[in-house]
């Protein structure tokens, strides 16, 4: 088995390249980030049930890309520029002034649709690396316990995300089997939410009854150690990061 | 050890009375059965103990709890650490950490004990439970019994004077169940733990047991004796149930002692009772298939035949391929090499209608299927769904399980009227075979007697094969034909259940092993047998 990286390694990792991409502002050099973590992440998985939450974190990132754009298109100010093509302008009752459905859709429109939605998905994929290689459990093991509401929170929803996939995947195929071909939303949210919720109070009561929190100190019976790849990756990170701060 | 002095609890937003003036005592290393129906409020019982039921669900207290004469009141589930240890209905879903020693430092280390106190007590309780070979694995990938013996470690690290435990068998396999049990028998026998458990098959534990506390369906609740409590109790385990129909004088809890009890009708002969004759038309056809995950295979080169009319268990221990096999044969994953056939088609192709007619799955989780807000709307949906006349499913299921109303929420069903409303709504589409995954988790025996009466006049009426994946002995013995018995994903043993059951003595139910070498599984063979004797 191959030694695991500190968890907050590459949490920090994610933080300090998401303030990069803000502060640098470039989506192609956004994308050129988001694809390195994408191979990283696809070396480092070892098959453990988190792993996945880093393709939907890229699935719910085409998503909001796709919404962004067809709604930056359709509704806002027009900004001047050579236009592709013209959709008809809505009229909107005299009370909604400023804002215009239709007309026409500019390059510089497309483009800073486009460009708002990619920032945004590349936000939310360097995060969803970071839940994909970093097992919740050993993330909690290093949340100082005067946090103790904060640490119990984060470890539901860390450790839900995962299970949840696995949940939908199940209840889509007791369904199959019940002849239900198409798939309603609703159908499937209201078992995994019954389900989530039960696993969620099943684990914080466990955690309670465990003596989660109890005392101030806690002492460690294999410590989290803090190795010399874990400064590296960190190091790397911060330069990346200042690179894009600074240029 | 424990007092529970005139408790009564309420729940928030309910009417309802869970437990009323309920006071008894529970001296140390005693062994304490809780029983009662489904919902009867067992592990609201159990989660008092250790203060989570209030602190934790809410709810309005009255009465005093003193543990070790610490009342819950006053403390934290956390701060009686140390001296009570749960382990939940799901230990999976309890682990915190991902390594088995590490879960079992876990409470440990949130109570600031000294590393070198904690390096020794994690060995001391892994030789304790013989986790020593498992102790780097990952839990995710430990057997249900391994499982639950880590959840029960964890618990012990701690050293408590008190152990609970809510159904901690339910999803084992009768061998593992046998590990997890006589494990318990040695805390409270060598180092004196007071253990509190609750059960519904109780033939797996009443053996060990001292005391039982008797929650019955009115609310009203009794402690006394086992022998004492399960002469009135309504919910009994085969054992008693010999022993009423026997008119024995004294009711015993062991095999032993009920065997020198009945040493006189097995001294007698008894007329042999003509084998039933097998089906010859085959409804379901397996032929060689093979199936694995990844490089794990699960399934080799599995072949049976499954006639019109048969009620077929699929029997195994945890992870034999039990799942797998019954996935195969629904039709949710193609077999790697192999064939299935069901009533000549292949199941993988059906869609829609056509598969609901054609094959009838209850799943393991069977709200997997409920997704409505009340009874009614779910059953008129079947009603929908298979063009019947409005009422349909909900007069089938009515026949099932009366007094549902119509308007209570899927969520707010016991166990059993749930397995109950989707049987319905798979009944409801009529099905040609009928497939079902561990459908009596979490029943007491009045939920599973309707239950098994339901399934056998499905396969006597309209002649359709049923076959059913279980752990649970005692429901085979009442209600199969012929058991499959699965190991490492081949099918090492294929009879009836009387040849297949009395075969091994771990998979015997307990009517078996009293009257063994007598051929009958189950009271009414027994009570029949004796019948046609005289």
């Amino acid at each position: 088995m191959r030694k695991p990286l500190h968890p907050l390694t590459l949490w920090i990792a994610s933080i300090l390249l998401a303030i990069g991409v803000v502060a640098l502002d470039s989506a192609f050099i956004a994308l050129a980030i988001v694809g390195a973590v994408a191979l990283f992440v696809f070396v480092r998985r070892d098959g453990s049930p988190w792993n996945m939450s880093f393709a939907l974190s890229l699935r719910i990132g085409a998503t909001i890309l796709a919404i962004r754009t067809v709604v930056g298109v359709l509704i806002g100010v027009p900004i001047p520029g050579r236009a592709l093509f013209t959709i008809p302008i809505l009229h909107l009752p005299s009370w909604m002034p400023g804002i215009r459905i239709g007309g026409a859709v500019t390059i510089e429109r497309l483009s800073s649709s486009l460009h708002e939605g990619v920032m945004i998905a590349a936000l939310i994929a360097l995060f969803g690396a970071a839940t994909s290689l970093t097992s919740p459990h050993r993330l909690l093991r290093v949340t100082p316990s005067f946090i103790y509401e904060i640490g119990i929170t984060l470890v539901i929803a860390t450790s839900l995300f995962p299970q949840m996939a696995t949940s939908i995947r199940r209840i889509r195929a007791a369904q199959k089997l019940r002849g239900m071909e198409k798939v309603k939303l609703g159908a499937i949210a209201l078992p995994l939410l019954e389900e989530s919720l039960a696993r969620s109070l099943q684990l914080a009561a466990s955690m309670d009854a465990r003596g989660y929190g109890i005392s101030r100190k806690r002492s460690r019976y294999r410590p989290q150690q803090w190795l010399f790849r874990d400064s590296a990756l960190i190091a790397g990170a911060t330069a990346i990061c200042l690179a894009m701060v600074v240029q | 050890m424990i007092r529970f002095s005139n408790v009564s609890l309420v729940y928030p937003h309910s009417t309802k009375t869970i437990l009323e003036d309920l006071s008894f005592e529970i001296e140390e290393g005693e062994m304490v059965l809780v029983m009662g129906e489904t919902g009867s409020g067992k592990s609201s019982l159990l989660k008092l103990i250790n203060g989570l039921v209030p602190h934790h669900t809410g709810g309005i207290l009255a009465g005093d709890i003193s543990v070790d004469g610490i009342s819950t009141r006053t403390v934290k589930p956390g701060a009686l650490a140390h001296l009570v240890g749960i382990v939940g209905q799901n230990p999976l879903n309890g682990f915190v950490t991902d390594i088995v020693e590490e879960e079992l430092a876990f409470s440990m280390e949130a109570l600031n004990v000294a590393p070198d106190v904690m390096r020794k007590r994690v060995e001391e309780v892994l030789d304790i439970l013989g986790l020593t070979a498992i102790r780097n694995r990952s839990i995710a990938t430990l057997s249900g019994g391994e499982q639950q013996r880590v959840a029960i470690g964890t618990a012990l690290v701690m050293h408590p004077k008190v152990l609970v435990l809510d159904e901690p068998t339910s999803a084992l396999d009768p061998i593992a169940a046998e590990e997890v049990l006589s494990v318990l028998h040695r805390l409270v026998h060598d180092l004196s733990v007071t253990v509190i458990i609750a059960e519904h098959r109780l033939e797996r534990v009443i053996q060990f047991v001292d005391r039982i506390i008797y929650i019955e369906g009115n609310g009203e609740t009794s402690i006394g004796p086992a022998e004492e409590i399960l002469q009135r109790a309504e919910l009994v385990p085969p054992i008693i149930r010999l022993a009423r129909a026997l008119h024995l004088n004294e009711f015993k809890t062991s095999v032993r002692d009920v065997r020198r009890q009945t040493e006189e009708f097995r001294l007698r002969d008894y007329p042999v009772s003509p084998a039933r004759s097998r089906s010859s038309i085959p409804a379901i056809v397996v032929s060689e298939i093979s199936h694995s995950y990844g490089r794990k295979s699960a399934l080799r080169k599995a072949s049976t035949t499954i006639g019109h009319g048969e009620i077929v268990a699929i029997m195994g221990r945890n992870g034999a391929g039990k799942s797998t096999l019954l996935h195969s044969i629904v039709g949710l994953h193609a077999p790697d090499s192999g064939s299935i056939t069901v009533n000549g088609g292949d199941p993988l192709t059906l869609k829609g209608g056509d598969r609901r007619r054609a094959i009838g799955y209850v799943p393991q989780e069977p709200s997997d299927l409920l997704f409505a807000q009340s009874v009614g709307d779910e059953c008129a949906q079947a009603d929908g769904d298979n063009q019947l006349n409005p009422g349909s499913t909900w007069a089938l299921l009515n026949s099932l399980v009366p007094h549902i109303s119509l308007h209570t929420h899927p969520n707010d069903l016991s166990e059993g009227q749930r397995l109950a409303l989707v049987l319905s709504i798979v009944l409801a589409a009529n099905p040609e075979v009928l497939v079902l995954d561990e459908p009596t988790r979490g029943l007491d025996y009045r939920a599973k007697n309707l239950f098994t009466l339901a399934l056998k006049e499905y396969a006597t009426q309209s002649n359709r094969p049923v076959l059913l994946a279980t752990h649970d002995v005692e429901l085979v013995a009442e209600l199969a034909d012929r058991v499959l018995f699965l190991a490492e994903g081949e099918i090492v043993a294929d009879g009836p259940t009387l040849d297949v059951l009395l075969s091994s003595p771990a998979f015997a139910p307990q009517v078996a092993k009293i009257m063994s070498p007598k051929p009958w599984l189950t009271v009414s063979d027994v009570v029949t047998a004796i019948g046609a004797a005289e």
